[in-house]
């Protein structure tokens, strides 16, 4: 005899339920623990409670602000920059791939590498002496720009980071202007429209779900960067190119100021949840 | 099905830490070390020297072990911290043996040390009076130059004139070229703007000098000869924080105005050890401040090409105090936790032997060793001559250098600093936060 | 006429985006005396010299250890995420469970900057010694990957026929057989496009690396860093570019055989986040 099905639903359900309360729920809980405590790495077993100092103490840092903030352009931006490009590319390009699709294959190898190590390669494509791109702007021009000094590092970051994601959007993009039926094309041109107004009027409409969420995933993606940032210029000169992530793994491990880091990392869970939700709920209320 | 998917994932994980239990279960002596640099090269050739002899029984031979560099020293903290036994015998960095004081035994030297090493550098490796490790390499400064550029300008009068004229007006008075081993700050901050093509368009290297200005704690490291040659320390022996003082603001100003003029590659901003030897090894570069440890790689025709026949390497320049280097040294020092103990100690005191010492410097080491001692190796390693000599003479740690929370200082340095580098901010806010900190941190 | 400016901007734009991976491809085939006089991208006396050197192993840093680490690591993290994501994704799809709840949860996970467990993890890793281990990370990896493999196998369980269940359900079969007997097999591609799609997901993951190994466990992203060490010794450009080649080859590769698969399961991810 089978055993009730609700059973058997919540019996298949109960490795990954499990798992994740244990690897993330657990851990979640300790945060909140740790946020309110104080500990060292001498204690790290042993925490005291202490209330909300670690709180206000992250909330008056004026580093904490800055990465919120760097962290807020950076998202913004790249993400921006990578779906106007990738749909550029998608776009215009699409025809190319109607009878062949190795050109996608190479499009897409940037998304195969680590961003670390692509942050690593950058050190060296830019090293004044070693790189190949300083060598040929100062023998095509005779000099050459600095690309990691106090206001040029933060646009290097956003070059080096759109050009490994772009390709991300594009193929997005791709898809789903493949996905359009060739009717719907047709019945458009029958119709007497040209190519730049269906275009408009009925292609990007279309696509605009999809170019939303391009968007939201390029940003949330942007808004957490740290291996490629990290390992290109660290927290930067005085702490400006730090990200939020790289806000508090500096305050973890580089500063000992273990309920600093913990109480932000708080923060920003609450943060990120907030606006999920809020969007979720935005979302489920247009569904209806 | 799934199952045993599952037992078999299990069984691979436990495989796994099976694997890593039965490596530590041999009773071996195991010694954490410093990965990826000469360091290691030279201690595995002392670990292979140490294993052959025949008084070393095989539950005391030598295994070796290496973390990764970065968090090295917060993660072997978390470890000792935990008590644990995973190796007997630790690395132990100058800047850092306050921290690992409470989980470390001090230790006994062999009788040869004293005359091996000498005070100052024995010095590198105690704290409140202990001996907590063998002094194994030493780190410290040397000004890097090219020997061709300056004997040209040396030669030259028009070309004098001109450096006196540029000395004029950026630093106020004319200076004439001399001998680096004979410099002082200022004639360092002459030459370097003298060789950089946006103050003297007619310089044979684009840049006078290159400065590692990441935001790095060990940058700062190199930095602070500047002002403990005007004076400067961490604090009084009152214990009260001192950084806020004319020989630090002279420090700070003078990296500042070399930034500001172009001496130094606008991207220094980023750059550490590995950037600034390549520009100096790509020849663009007529001074540089620098580790010791890039003198064998600048001064090798396969690696340096452009460079290697030219650079000449001297202690750094003299401040009105007179020539300063900051030194710290690596070492290896007793885990209190330690599975082997014994095996480590006679490990410890056979490492701190001349025959050890100089094993180890032959085979890519740096210690700092007496002059005595280092003439048996001085044609190999005619650096080490350099070194031991400027160890004893110029060296120094500051005031608090060793203290538990050192490297949180360098690294507030490093920010601070850089902040006022790259002029986020101004000198009297850098100096004040890093009053502040430090005053909190040391107290 | 137009096709023809559309070639070139593909041309532009995958010499733009791979750039750095060919610069990098470049430099390690070039001697060290060239990259400190040429760093141009034509290289003039192409050796092998660096690779060896990567190879040889040992006494330096262990290439071997590293790829090891990391297929290790990523095997058990993308191995265990399907094992666990499948049955879920069953459960919710037919039995609708947490459909408005749980499902959100979990692919919201995706946008959570996972920084903020990598401490009590790593604090958590330290109490039960999983610190520096291979098992760890891949536990870790597997977090990494369940969100997007959970996402992929819904969609692709609810494209199969109920039918198949119905028929298996009237004879007599549990759940849990239709699962492994029926459904797994007819999602097979779905399973093995998330078992690739996952494995460079955790192949590529670089801070908790960082933060969990030390030294018997680290994989190739961060074993990449040491060659760039700060402070002792020189780097060596050329070494340091052989081993981030080696250290991205496999995805690279994946990427290259599987790249239709890939994009689908990355367009599968995006709809349903």
């Amino acid at each position: 005899m089978r055993i009730a099905e609700r059973t058997e639903w919540n019996l298949l359900a109960t490795p990954l339920v499990a798992f994740l309360l244990l690897c993330l729920g657990f851990p979640a809980l300790v945060n909140l623990v740790y946020s309110v405590s104080e500990i060292s790495f001498e204690t790290l077993r042993s925490p005291t409670l202490s209330g909300f100092g670690n709180f206000a103490a992250v909330l008056q840092d004026s580093a904490f602000w800055r990465a919120n903030w760097f962290s807020l352009r950076f998202g913004l931006l790249t993400a921006l920059l990578e779906c106007v490009l990738g749909l550029f590319l998608a776009i215009f390009l699409a025809p190319l791939f109607k009878e062949r699709s190795w050109p996608l294959a190479i499009l897409m190898l940037p998304l195969m590498v680590a961003p670390a190590l692509v942050g690593l390669m950058y050190r060296l494509v830019l090293h004044e002496f070693a790189g190949p791109v300083p060598y040929y702007l100062w023998q095509w021009f005779g000099n050459s720009p600095s690309f990691l000094g106090i206001n040029s590092a933060f646009w290097t970051l956003v070059a080096v980071e759109t050009l490994q994601w772009t390709p991300f959007a594009f193929l997005l993009f791709h898809m789903a202007y493949h996905a359009i039926p060739e009717e719907v094309r047709e019945a458009a041109a029958i119709d007497g429209a040209n190519a730049f107004q269906r275009l408009t009027r009925i292609e990007l409409p279309l696509m605009t779900p999809i170019l939303g969420v391009a968007l939201l995933i390029r940003f949330i993606d942007g808004f957490r960067v740290f291996d490629n940032v990290y390992v290109l210029t660290g927290s930067g000169a005085g702490g400006s190119t730090a990200s939020l992530s790289i806000y508090i793994y500096e305050a973890f491990f580089k500063q000992g100021a273990i309920g600093k880091a913990v109480a932000a990392s708080v923060l920003l869970f609450l943060a990120s949840f907030a606006i999920l939700y809020g969007l979720n709920m935005i979302a489920r209320r247009r569904r209806k | 099905m799934k199952t045993i998917s599952r037992t078999a994932a299990r069984l691979l994980g436990c495989v796994f830490a099976g694997g890593l239990m039965l490596s530590s279960a041999q009773a071996e002596v195991t010694v954490l070390g410093w990965p990826g640099g000469p360091e290691e090269t030279a201690l595995r050739a002392v670990a292979e020297a140490y294993n052959a002899r025949p008084d070393v029984s095989d539950e005391n031979k030598v295994e070796l072990l290496f973390f990764n560099r970065d968090g090295f020293w917060d993660k072997l903290q978390a470890d000792l911290a935990a008590g644990s036994d995973a190796f007997d015998i630790n690395l132990l960095a100058t800047y850092s043996i306050g921290r690992y004081a409470p989980f470390m035994e001090p230790v006994t030297l062999s009788d040869e040390a004293k005359d091996l090493y000498g005070e100052a550098v024995l010095s590198t490796m105690q704290f409140e009076g202990q001996q907590y490790g063998v002094p194994t390499d030493l780190s410290l400064h040397f000004m890097y130059y090219r020997k061709d550029l300056i004997d040209e300008l040396m030669g030259d009068d028009a070309a004098k004139a001109r450096y006196a004229e540029i000395a004029q007006e950026h630093l106020g008075k004319a200076l004439e070229p001399k001998n680096p081993d004979e410099w002082t700050w200022d004639d360092f901050a002459a030459t370097a703007l003298y060789f950089t093509q946006a103050v003297n368009p007619d310089s044979p290297t684009r840049y006078g000098t290159v400065l590692q200005l990441k935001n790095l704690l060990f940058n700062i490291m190199v930095w602070q000869s500047i002002p403990r040659s005007y004076g400067g320390d961490w604090m009084d022996a009152e214990g009260k924080i001192t950084v806020n003082s004319d020989a630090y603001r002279k420090g700070l100003e003078l990296y500042k105005l070399l930034y500001d003029a172009g001496a130094t590659p606008r991207d220094s901003l980023s750059y550490e050890f590995p950037e600034a030897n390549a520009a100096f090894a790509a020849g663009q570069v007529a001074a540089m401040l620098q580790w010791n440890a890039a003198a064998a790689d600048l001064t090798s025709a396969d690696k340096s090409p452009a460079v290697a026949e030219v650079t000449g390497t001297v202690a750094p320049p003299a401040g009105p105090e007179g020539r300063k280097t900051h030194i710290h040294g690596l070492g290896l020092g007793l885990n209190k936790n330690a599975a082997n103990k014994e095996g480590a100690k006679a490990f410890l005191t056979w490492l701190s032997t001349k025959e050890a010492a100089l094993i180890y410097a032959r085979n890519g080491g740096a210690p700092a060793l007496s002059a005595e001692a280092v003439k048996e190796i001085a044609s190999e390693r005619p650096d080490l001559v350099q070194l031991g000599e400027y160890a004893g003479s110029y060296g120094y740690v500051m005031n608090g250098g060793a203290s538990a929370n050192a490297l949180a200082v360098y690294e507030l340095q490093a920010k601070e600093f850089t902040g006022y580098w790259s002029g986020q901010q101004d000198i009297d806010t850098a100096l004040a936060n890093t009053e502040k900190g430090m005053t909190e941190l040391l107290k | 006429m137009l096709n023809a400016l559309r070639w070139v901007v593909f041309a532009i734009a995958a010499f733009a985006v791979n750039f750095p991976v060919i610069v990098t491809l470049v430099t390690s085939f070039k001697s060290a005396r060239e990259i400190s006089t040429n760093p141009g991208l034509f290289i003039e006396t192409p050796t092998l010299e660096n690779y060896l050197t990567v190879l040889q192993v040992s006494d330096r840093l262990n290439i071997f250890l590293y790829l090891a680490n990391s297929f290790a690591a990523a095997a058990i993290g993308t191995g265990i995420a399907v094992l666990l994501a499948l049955p879920m994704a069953y459960a919710m799809v037919r039995g609708g469970l947490g459909a408005k709840t749980l499902l959100p949860l979990i692919v919201n996970l995706r946008a959570v900057p996972l920084v903020i467990f990598a401490i009590p993890i790593y604090m958590m890793f330290q109490w039960l010694g999983l610190l520096d281990t291979r098992f760890g990370l891949g536990l870790v990896l597997a977090i990494v990957n369940v969100p997007l493999v959970l996402v992929i196998l819904v969609n692709a369980i609810s494209e199969v026929p109920l039918d198949l269940d119905e028929a298996a359900l009237i004879d007599g079969a549990s759940r849990t057989a239709i699962l492994f007997r029926i459904i797994a097999p007819v999602c097979r591609p779905a399973i093995a496009t998330s078992l690739i799609f996952g494995f460079i997901t955790a192949w590529n993951e670089f801070l908790f690396g960082l933060m969990l190994t030390t030294s018997k466990a680290v994989p190739v992203t961060v074993g990449a860093s040491f060659f760039f060490a700060a402070s002792g010794g020189g780097v060596q450009w050329g070494v340091a570019a052989a081993v981030m080649i080696v250290g991205a080859l496999p995805p690279m590769l994946l990427g290259l055989l599987m790249y239709r698969q890939i994009s689908r399961s990355m367009m599968a991810g995006a709809v349903k986040g």
